[in-house]
């Protein structure tokens, strides 16, 4: 695995050792009517299952998420749906090679109407041109395997056609927490620890479940669902990496953890550096490393000297102290007792865990929205542009092959 | 008790120049070098006050914050006046708050009438009804102006792989350089944090891997603001020019260039962040004159880096392995072992431990000899070498040293105490236990991913 990332990160080095093309293993063309038909009734089958989930949307347990994906009702790779089985809304968001839209099924009726989703479409050339194949590949199957889990953006099926890679994905309407955060400022003590003791609950089974670091923690990664919970979205940088430690700098300046930056080996210790980061920013409403230079936010990071308000909590400072260490072997979070040790720190005393993972508490921001379908909480952006690179038959030839459990 | 990183800096870098130049007057040297260090701070300083945006050798943009405190007290406000004042006075408000936004933030206070989510907790301020415009006067002194409130990018370097590049045997350039250009190099870097951590040999690597960059003539833009950035350079001889546009990037015309910056000199250097990855250069560098320059590129940097790294860890674990005591751990907690495992160099004739004293750390002989002494016997009892280890039953209890060991060449160790072993694994007599299945807790795993096992 590791050695065919490499190759496909460098093809020229081994041009020769490229894969035969599978002939659009993804898509067959039946010939017949007969199997056109049957084809068509499998993807009805496939739609109305979908539907149904979204209209219950019930968390799974720990154990059920983890189980192998193609048993679990969502987060599977689908054979039979099209983008054509979708109306496009509106876009929700807009990166250097996806495109998120607000959709619902083509020709919903009634109460179908209200049952949306985002779906995120990425063109296959703009992921190999931008270098990216393998972080989209980790991304979908860290989706599919942690689909189902109450604060997770669930990712209810992937599929692809010629050209695109699609993930079905849950609606959240309430928007990014950083638009919630950079308009209040910053967030009182009940809301910072209501929104960190979800995040605790998210690492916990990242890394102590499926041995994934999610590397990119930030308030801009983290939605606000139709009840007010956290969704945590974009898996672009998480990585199954277990016992390994893993090398590539990946993540976001002002969160990035001092071992990555010294580029000595990570591994899901960094998500509890940016945790530390996150609730700083939470409580003060400015991360505690900034400075307009990169690397003079860099320099502070490796020095790790936080630096409080005055006014902050002392269990605050004690619980931001131990998760941002520089010292691995120190790190709260990544000492005896991993996840569990961030939960029995003081400042997480008024959270009652079990309610918290069932979402029996009521969150601290519950969006006012006038429907399922509303998207008011989310920035407009520019349409696409009608010119696309094509994916050529070369592409198709040398690439395919990486996308194929998509 | 820690020592500044500051200080650890300095005298690393003290260290080196003492080694290269083994001077007789050790006291004048040192002398020498911290005047050096002061002149060369001073004058940094007084360049980033003139441009007071500007730092000299990195021209790279520089910020007023932090220099005061950024948490002054503010008159906090409810909910409601701030966003009425955030509505008003938008200087501060990010472009992602459009009105769509702004209305739904009234919701949640339309949900719960009676309490406000956000920042009234006490010693932020606490509420006050004031007049809108000192809301604003007070918010620009607890962030300064040129905060950054928009959304983040995210960055992310070319993808290195330490499996596949033991497999290409990967060698990182060389590129020779005479004594005093080796010489000026490190003291040229040696005030880089990027630098200042590196081992000694994965700094004579990087040194090596700089190569020879000659400048012909005056004029030639040797970084572009703007442009994708791949290199590090640090200045041999010659001057350069550095100018940053305010709008981003190098435009065309006789005034794209911007606003002239500083200049940078023999022993400077610029583009540092191309080291981490590929972002747009924030400056334009042109020469004075023809020039010399030694360029280092990111990838490279990189996998010096992270080849060491990943052979050092490698080496750790496989140490382990052999350290009965230890035999129950599983994958994971190695790793995490060997992460923790911090290397120490003694000279030869040290006593790295001794008889008779309370044990407090275990150790590996990560490279050279040592031999092994016992009280009233006059020969070595034994010889360690490359990877034998001693002191274990440190992690175990406090007893005594029961022998001595004292390097006969320079050692290279690699050790961890009993309580940062604690910290991370718990008592090792719990790891002990595991290897005999009638002492095993059930379901007392402290593996999360044991199932791996």
């Amino acid at each position: 695995m590791a050695a065919a990332v490499h190759k496909l990160l460098h093809p020229h080095s081994h041009a020769h050792a490229q894969p035969e093309p599978k002939q659009s293993e993804a898509h067959p063309e039946p010939a017949h009517a007969e199997a056109q038909q049957a084809s068509n009734e499998k993807r009805e089958d496939e739609k109305q299952k979908v539907a149904q989930w979204v209209d219950q949307k019930q968390p799974l347990s720990p154990n059920e998420i983890h189980q192998d994906p193609d048993k679990k009702v969502v987060g599977h790779s689908s054979r039979v749906l099209r983008q054509e089985d979708f109306e496009l809304i509106k876009t929700l968001g807009t990166g250097t090679f996806a495109r998120v839209w607000l959709v619902r099924f083509n020709n919903a009726q009634g109460s179908d109407r209200d049952k949306v989703f985002a779906l995120k479409v990425l063109r296959k050339v703009d992921v190999i041109r931008l270098k990216q194949v393998e972080h989209v590949r980790n991304e979908r199957n860290v989706l599919s395997a942690v689909a189902g889990h109450p604060f997770i953006t669930t990712m209810v099926a992937s599929f692809q056609d010629h050209d695109s890679l699609y993930m079905l994905l849950e609606y959240c309407p309430g928007g990014e927490v950083f638009s919630y955060l950079r308009r209040a400022r910053r967030f009182n003590e009940p809301t910072s620890q209501f929104y960190g003791a979800e995040i605790v609950l998210i690492l916990e089974y990242l890394h102590e479940k499926e041995g994934v670091a999610y590397r990119d923690l930030k308030p801009e990664n983290i939605l606000i669902d139709a009840e007010g919970h956290l969704k945590l979205v974009d898996f672009g940088f998480a990585k199954k990496v277990e016992n390994r430690e893993t090398y590539t700098l990946c993540g976001t300046p002002e969160y990035l953890a001092p071992e990555v930056i010294r580029n000595t080996g990570h591994g899901t210790a960094v998500d509890w550096w940016a945790f530390g980061i996150l609730i700083y920013e939470f409580l003060v409403g400015q991360p505690p490393f900034w400075d307009q230079n990169p690397m003079k936010i860099y320099e502070q990071i490796v020095e790790g000297r936080v630096r409080f308000p005055s006014a902050m909590s002392p269990e605050a400072r004690d619980l931001i102290s131990g998760l941002c260490t520089v010292d691995t072997s120190k790190r709260l979070g990544n000492i005896k007792g991993g996840a569990s040790a961030v939960k029995s720190h003081p400042w997480f005393r008024n959270i009652d865990w079990d309610a918290l993972y069932n979402r029996k508490v009521r969150g601290p921001i519950v969006p006012h929205l006038r429907g399922p379908a509303d998207a008011r909480n989310f920035d407009d952006y520019e349409p696409e542009s009608g010119n696309r690179e094509p994916y050529s038959k070369e592409l198709r030839e040398k690439w395919d092959e990486y996308f194929k459990d998509f | 008790m820690s020592l500044p990183p500051d200080y650890s800096n300095e005298i690393q870098s003290l260290t080196r120049q003492v080694i290269q130049h083994q001077p007789n007057d050790i006291l004048q040297f040192c002398a020498n070098f911290f005047n050096r260090r002061l002149e060369s701070q001073r004058a940094e300083f007084l360049l980033s006050q003139r441009h007071s945006n500007y730092k000299g050798s990195t021209a790279l943009p520089e910020t007023s914050f932090p220099g005061s405190n950024p948490f002054g007290t503010s008159p906090g406000t409810g909910f409601m006046n701030r966003l009425e004042e955030e509505d008003e006075t938008d200087t501060l408000a990010s472009p992602a708050a459009s009105s769509a936004a702004a209305a739904a933030m009234a919701n949640p206070q339309g949900n719960h009438p009676s309490k406000s989510h956000f920042g009234n907790f006490l010693g932020f301020g606490a509420s006050k009804s004031t007049h809108q415009h000192q809301f604003a006067d007070a918010d620009s002194q607890t962030f300064p102006t040129n905060y950054n409130l928009n959304r983040r990018t995210s960055v992310s370097a070319e993808s290195l792989n330490p499996a596949s590049s033991a497999h290409d045997n990967w060698s990182p350039p060389y590129h020779h350089k005479s004594e005093e250009q080796l010489a000026r190099l490190k003291t040229a870097v040696s005030g880089n944090f990027l630098f200042s951590h590196l081992d000694d040999d994965q700094f004579s690597q990087v040194l090596g891997a700089l190569q020879e960059k000659p400048i012909p003539t005056k004029g030639i833009k040797v970084i572009q603001q703007g442009d994708v950035g791949d290199y590090f350079y640090v200045v041999e001889k010659g001057s350069f020019d550095v100018y940053v546009n305010p709008s981003g990037k190098l435009e065309p015309g006789p005034d794209g260039l911007g606003k002239k910056v500083s200049t940078v000199g023999p022993g400077g250097s610029f583009g540092e962040l191309a080291l981490m990855y590929n972002a747009p250069r924030a400056a334009t560098v042109i020469s004075n004159e023809p020039s010399t320059l030694w360029a280092l590129d990111r990838v490279t940097f990189r996998r010096i880096l992270m080849d060491s790294a990943f052979q050092r860890r490698r080496m750790y674990e496989g140490f382990l392995e052999e350290v009965p005591l230890l035999s129950g751990l599983t994958p994971y907690e190695r790793s995490k072992i060997a992460d923790a495992l911090e290397t120490k160099k003694f000279p030869p004739g040290t006593t790295i431990i001794r008889e008779g004293d309370v044990g407090e750390s275990f150790y590996m002989l990560e490279s050279g000899e040592a031999e092994v002494y016992k009280r009233g016997i006059d020969k070595p009892v034994k010889r360690y070498k490359k990877g034998d280890y001693f002191g274990e039953l440190a992690l175990l209890n406090d007893a005594p040293r029961a022998a001595s060991v004292i390097s006969t060449t320079e050692v290279k160790v690699a050790t961890l105490g009993k309580d940062g072993f604690q910290r991370l694994l718990g008592p090792v007599e719990g790891i002990m236990r595991r290897n005999d299945p009638s002492k095993r807790p059930e379901g007392d795993s402290i593996d999360p991913l044991a199932k791996e096992a």
